[in-house]
């Protein structure tokens, strides 16, 4: 039995579907305290007096901790990834700030008590005076001269500021036979897992020993984040990841909160936990997306796109440690995405306001510039009367083009762009949809067909970050009885590579799955890695594991073929056996191989080998370039998975309501190791997307107040909403990586958010629509047609 | 101010003193130590903390700890006694991948158990307006409409039994 | 979590209930499903100081009829409501609404009594209640009073409940035999609030017809269509209906849902559906 390409049930599912998993906020420790955390009720203010003595008074408190505390026993938070080195401006922040706020939600205390009703109770005594200042709350606004700023130390609200060009774009369009021009928005994120954030430490004096439990999905990284910013080594530093309930790249460290738990745990020698509630999620834990993408495009008569000119104005909210700002240049970085383009710019603005920061979130700012080339290409047909598929296919890199060299110098490696297209219009039947359309419209009943193509480059890797980078490593161990055990740098917050590592490598063992345990999210335990992100886990930790198990491998069938009394090479592993390729009824059982080397290691079998059956082994990925000056060119990115998708959709005309029918994908990630996981991720992201696209927004009045802060009002798709899903794969493996393999965690999330506007234009084409901004929510959908009647 | 609290979980009986500020999913998970219900939003939107009180499914946490004083809960726990005894509703998740990271998935299957006693042979339509009281952010439902489709089949259109008394 | 603390009473008796109101008046907050004042004292947006619940008193859990009316008792569950067979019968509009308040596991606790008491103007009850002519009762440990529902309504999240009064029971006239009816709503998803919101009851031969609207005002609205259908359902009369609903939305307020214009927009369109749906059911 070989189980790379089986769809086998995740690994968890058991213990988690029973109820059994152990989340961070179901860690008890005897004499745990609860933490409160006080948070600024303004989005921009100097903090003028703090007053912690009411709340210290009251009977249970333990503690009340504060930005001045902080200040004196703490350094500025370590970054996850400096902005500096990327040309941009970086800060230095403590976890409680001690002068100013800038973002409403930002923690300003943290009320430490001995049961959590106590510390609700004492978090409202604590006074704190504030002089509030202007907020800026508009990205545009925040970029005039003279705009008030919202980090004191910086002349101004300009991040980053980056250009990538390719090309004479002036003189493209000034020839360019066609124009079109416009602007497409995304709107504010949250990516709201199910599970809010949640972290518990413990502080043993006489080990000197830290534990920290977070939900995180990188606990080496915060390892490291929490030893720098403490002060405190790493060796007295253990971080365990339990199970964590969806990450989706928000649960990316540091946090304020995680610094606060950690040196609160080290000041009290308590265990103290901190859970968090939705409301707080909302107003702090991270936002993403919010991008003003304005385009300029040239193209010829065919539909030929020869200039693109895009300046990119992101709102990333509040410069602080996390790494979420990231997103805006990945955004940039990533036009034009799966087109090629010959003349090209793209200009990004990463403004700072006095809103949430960003923090990771599913697909990264890729999702930007694969939405705006499918709205573009969109409005290029429109302009030539070509068909929708037919202009992306005359712009697409094609596939004996591969690799190319996009604008910002990335690095495409492989795929087939227009089968995938052309397959998806087939697997949503587009010919027997376009009959359906017309008898509907007989009815009166509007439906439309609609495609969205993404690019989702995976791997991410910076170079000068503690948590951004293409390598990671993992353990292979075989016990005595031959049971295999497989511990990884890589973590999953839900998405199943446990089970895909498990399958890499109970193939290259030859062993039953049954006889595989994988432990992940332990930094005591696990080789040192960066955790789970970008999709990351299965191809660069999957490799990891299995360069580790072949040197296992390699070992044992040196042992089996002494014991078999054959030469090694003849030697091949499966279903729990090790046996001569040519005549299998001669060989060995798999445990008596690991019974010889733990048992019998002076013996003949065994005395040529180092004793042990344990490997632990590193893998960098291949295809990413961070010396620019040696190697000609810069790319973050390894692997680039693509899909192609197509949705149906029905539009009620009078009030402006969207209903998908159904959706399709033809998605590419090189080959699948575990089909069943692909498949369920990749359902989770589309409904993401379609939530994007429809649904989500998170909303700020110009004060700075979060006007979203409850799932009434951030409204996630419900089972009712999701369509059936129709998916399809294409493998075209990647030339430069171990697997082959590109990552699946990201894709489907972007497809949605090109595909649903197109599809709400097919449905109402004698409107001639144009639906540049997202979420298409029944109002703007009725304004957006009410205008167009007006127009008409 | 306290309350006392008597309730019967899983058909256990256990009497406790809360604080009357506690709701139902936190004494569940912090006084009766059972922690497979969850807590997703605290306000009742996402279902993360669906128990079933009094054999319908409730959100615990939209209900005082105090209030349910004399009331009979089923939680997560009740439904399996091992990983290799499940309740068939739980085998049709794991073998379907109805679930990922599991943080809404003991609210989606009571929303389950719900369902197919009420309805034992449900289209995908009502499955789907069936749990729309229960939020999932990794799976987009697929797999989960799947699984309770093959739970249902599995229990061969009989009303799924609310809690095998598994001792 | 819930951070101010508060004294929490489960009388069994109706009676002991009144008392607890009358005694604590303004200080007390009736708990009856609790599905919208446990999230906001989660959320601190109500901070009472006394906590009566009525999950106790089985008394208020009832579905009856009498000769023109059905009484349903104020704790009676929205599922409940959303199945009973009186309701289908004598008023399938009311289990029409009961069906979209919220998801199963809201509906199999909330109730109609606290719904209506908690008068949000898009609730789902509300505008049925007016087109039937429904009746609320209140009591208190003084004594009860029947209020019309259109008087009952006083303003945004405001009702005629005074202090120490609770509702105990909503009544509503049978509709006449061979009515038309129906209840229609926009959500943006499954299970959240309605953003605009309608009711229509025609009798047959036309006799007489209404219109209720919720989402647009600060209480839902009444409307008689009566004289806008004297022909019956034409082109004429819809268009009548659809400028009726569009003048009583007025009022209408903006929200991350839909600006003022939006929803007197959507007034139109709902009432025109739900006349028309209304119509095709006239028996």
């Amino acid at each position: 039995m070989k189980y790379v390409g089986r769809s086998v049930p995740g690994m968890t599912n058991r213990v988690l579907v029973s109820g059994q998993g152990t989340f961070t906020a179901d860690i008890n420790l005897p004499g745990m305290c609860a933490i409160k955390i006080l948070r600024s009720p303004y989005a921009h203010a100097r903090i003028v007096a703090v007053d912690t003595s009411k709340a210290e008074a009251e009977a249970g408190v333990v503690t009340v901790l504060t930005g001045a505390e902080i200040a004196s026993n703490t350094n500025t938070m370590a970054l996850s990834a400096d902005p500096a080195f990327y040309g941009g401006k970086g800060v230095k922040c403590y976890a409680l700030p001690s002068k100013y706020v800038r973002y409403v939600g930002e923690p300003v205390a943290a009320i430490v008590a001995e049961d959590r009703y106590t510390a609700e109770r004492a978090r409202e005594l604590v006074e704190i005076t504030y002089e509030e200042l202007p907020a800026i709350t508009d990205p545009v606004e925040a970029m005039k001269p003279g705009s008030p700023v919202v980090e004191a130390s910086w002349p101004d609200n300009v991040m980053m500021h980056k250009e990538f060009v390719c090309g004479d774009v002036e003189r493209a369009l000034q020839n360019a036979e066609g124009r079109v021009s416009g602007t497409a928005k995304a709107q504010r994120y949250a990516a709201s897992p199910i599970e809010p954030r949640a972290y518990a430490a413990n502080y043993d004096p006489y080990q000197d020993l830290l534990t920290v439990w977070s939900a995180t999905q990188n606990p080496h990284p915060l390892r490291v984040l929490i030893a720098e910013t403490l002060g405190v080594p790493e060796n007295n530093i253990k971080v365990v990841q339990p199970h964590v309930g969806g990450g989706f790249g928000l649960k990316v460290p540091p946090f304020p909160e995680e610094i606060i738990v950690a040196y609160l745990a080290r000041k009290l020698e308590r265990p103290v936990k901190y859970v968090e509630e939705r409301t707080e999620h909302f107003l702090a834990a991270g936002h993403a997306r919010e991008e003003i993408l304005q385009f300029e495009a040239g193209y010829t008569r065919d539909g030929r796109v020869t200039a693109l000119s895009v300046k990119i104005i992101a709102d990333v909210g509040a410069p602080t440690a996390l790494v979420g700002w990231a997103m805006s240049y990945v955004s940039a970085y990533s036009v034009p995405a799966a087109y090629k383009i010959p003349n090209c710019r793209v200009e990004l603005f990463t403004m700072v306001t006095n809103k949430c920061p960003w923090n990771g979130y599913r697909a990264f700012g890729k999702e930007a510039a694969s939405f705006l080339m499918d709205r573009v290409m969109d409005r290029i047909a429109d302009a030539t009367g070509l068909d929708r598929v037919e202009v992306r296919l005359r712009n697409f890199v094609q596939p004996e083009e591969f690799p190319y060299s996009q604008v910002s110098g990335a690095m495409l490696d492989s795929g087939d762009y227009p089968r995938a297209l052309r397959r998806v219009a087939d697997l949503i039947d587009v010919e027997a949809f376009r009959k359906e359309q017309a008898e509907a419209r007989r009815q009166g009943r509007y439906l439309g067909l609609g495609y969205g193509f993404e690019l989702t480059p995976e791997g991410c890797s910076l170079p000068n970050s503690t948590l951004l980078s293409g390598y990671d490593g993992a353990t292979v161990r075989v016990a005595p009885s031959g049971q295999v055990t497989i511990l990884t740098g890589v973590t999953s917050p839900g998405s199943g590579n446990e089970t895909g590592i498990a399958q890499i490598v109970a193939d290259r063992l030859g062993v039953s799955l049954d006889d595989i345990k994988v432990i992940q999210g332990d930094t005591e335990r696990c080789p040192y890695g960066l955790g789970n992100y970008s999709s990351r886990s299965l191809m660069i930790g999957g490799s990891a594991a299995r360069i580790a198990a072949d040197q296992i491998r390699e070992k044992m069938f040196k042992v089996a073929a002494k014991a078999l009394e054959v030469s090694a090479e003849d030697l091949a592993a499966e279903d729990n056996r090790i046996f001569l390729k040519g005549a299998p009824t001669r060989g060995i059982a798999f445990k008596d191989v690991a019974s010889l080397v733990y048992r019998h290691s002076y013996g003949k079998e065994a005395l040529d080998v180092e004793p042990g059956l344990e490997a632990t082994r590193y893998y960098r990925i291949e295809n990413v370039y961070h010396q620019p000056e040696v190697q000609g060119r810069f790319s973050a990115y390894p692997t680039w998975p693509y899909a192609a998708c197509a949705a149906v959709v029905e539009v009620d005309p009078e009030t402006g309501l969207v209903k998908v029918l159904r959706f399709a994908a033809v998605h590419d990630a090189g080959p699948i190791i575990n089909p069943l996981m692909a498949d369920a991720n990749l359902h989770g992201g589309i409904v993401q997307g379609l939530g994007g696209a429809l649904y989500e927004n998170m909303v700020y009045d110009e004060a700075g107040q979060l006007k979203t802060a409850t799932f009434m009002d951030y409204t996630l798709p419900t089972a009712a909403e999701a369509p059936p899903m129709i998916l399809d794969h294409q493998e075209t493996p990647s030339p430069f990586t171990l697997l082959g393999a590109k990552g699946v965690g990201e894709s489907g999330v972007t497809g949605p958010l090109g595909a649903i506007p197109a599809a709400v234009e097919d449905a109402l084409p004698h409107l001639k629509l144009a639906l540049m901004e997202t979420p298409l929510t029944p109002d703007r959908v009725w304004r957006a047609m009410q205008a167009a009647q007006a127009t008409s | 101010m306290k309350a006392p609290v008597k309730v019967t979980v899983n058909k256990k009986a256990y009497s406790v003193e809360v604080d009357t500020r506690m709701i139902l999913a936190d004494m569940l998970r912090d006084e009766l130590r059972l922690t497979g219900t969850h807590i997703g939003c605290g306000t009742g939107s996402c279902g993360a903390c669906t128990v079933m009180l009094n054999g319908r499914t409730v959100k615990s946490c939209c209900i005082l700890a105090a209030d349910a004083d004399g009331q009979e809960i089923t939680t997560i726990e009740g439904l399996s006694t091992g990983a290799q005894h499940l309740h068939p509703i739980q085998e049709a998740f794991v073998e379907n991948q109805g679930l990922q990271c599991g943080y809404c998935t003991p609210g989606m299957v009571l929303s389950t158990l719900q369902l197919l006693t009420q309805n034992p042979s449900p289209s995908e339509d009502e499955i789907r307006h069936g749990i729309a009281g229960n939020l999932c952010r990794c799976t987009g439902y697929q797999f989960i409409v799947k699984s309770i489709q093959e739970a249902a089949k599995s229990l061969q259109g009989k009303p799924a039994a609310p809690v095998a008394n598994r001792g | 979590m819930i951070s101010q603390e508060f004294e929490f009473h489960a009388p069994k008796q109706l009676s002991e209930a009144l008392n607890l109101l009358q005694r604590y008046g303004d200080d007390a907050k009736v708990l009856a499903g609790g599905m919208s004042l446990v999230p906001l004292m989660t959320l601190g947006l109500l901070q009472p100081k006394i906590v009566v619940s009525f999950n106790h008193i089985r008394e208020l859990d009832y579905v009856n009829e009498d000769k023109n009316m059905l009484r349903i008792g104020a704790m009676t569950r929205h599922s409940t409501i959303k199945t009973h067979q009186l309701i289908a019968r004598h008023c399938p509009l009311l289990a029409e609404a009961a069906s979209y308040v919220g998801d199963v596991q809201v509906r199999h606790r909330g109730t109609i009594g606290g719904s209506v008491a908690h008068a949000d103007p898009a609730a789902d009850y509300p505008p049925v209640m007016l087109v039937v002519g429904a009746q609320v009762k209140l009591q208190s440990a003084k004594g009860e009073r029947v209020v019309k529902m259109t008087a009952f309504l006083k303003g945004l999240m405001q009702t005629d409940l005074q202090p120490g009064e609770l509702l105990t029971e909503i009544q509503i006239p049978k509709l006449p035999e061979g009515s038309g009816s129906s209840y229609q709503r926009l959500h943006r998803v499954e299970g959240n609030f309605a953003i605009v919101n309608a009711a229509a009851v025609i009798e047959k031969g036309f006799k007489s017809a209404r219109l209720g609207l919720g989402g647009v005002g600060e209480t839902a609205i009444l409307v008689d269509i009566g004289k806008r259908l004297t022909k019956g359902v034409n082109d004429e009369a819809l268009r009548g209906v659809s400028d009726d609903a569009y003048a009583a939305s007025h009022d209408a307020y903006g929200d991350l849902n839909g600006d003022a214009e939006y929803r007197k927009a959507m007034a139109r369109v709902y009432a025109q559906r739900v006349v028309k749906a209304a119509a095709s059911k006239i028996g």
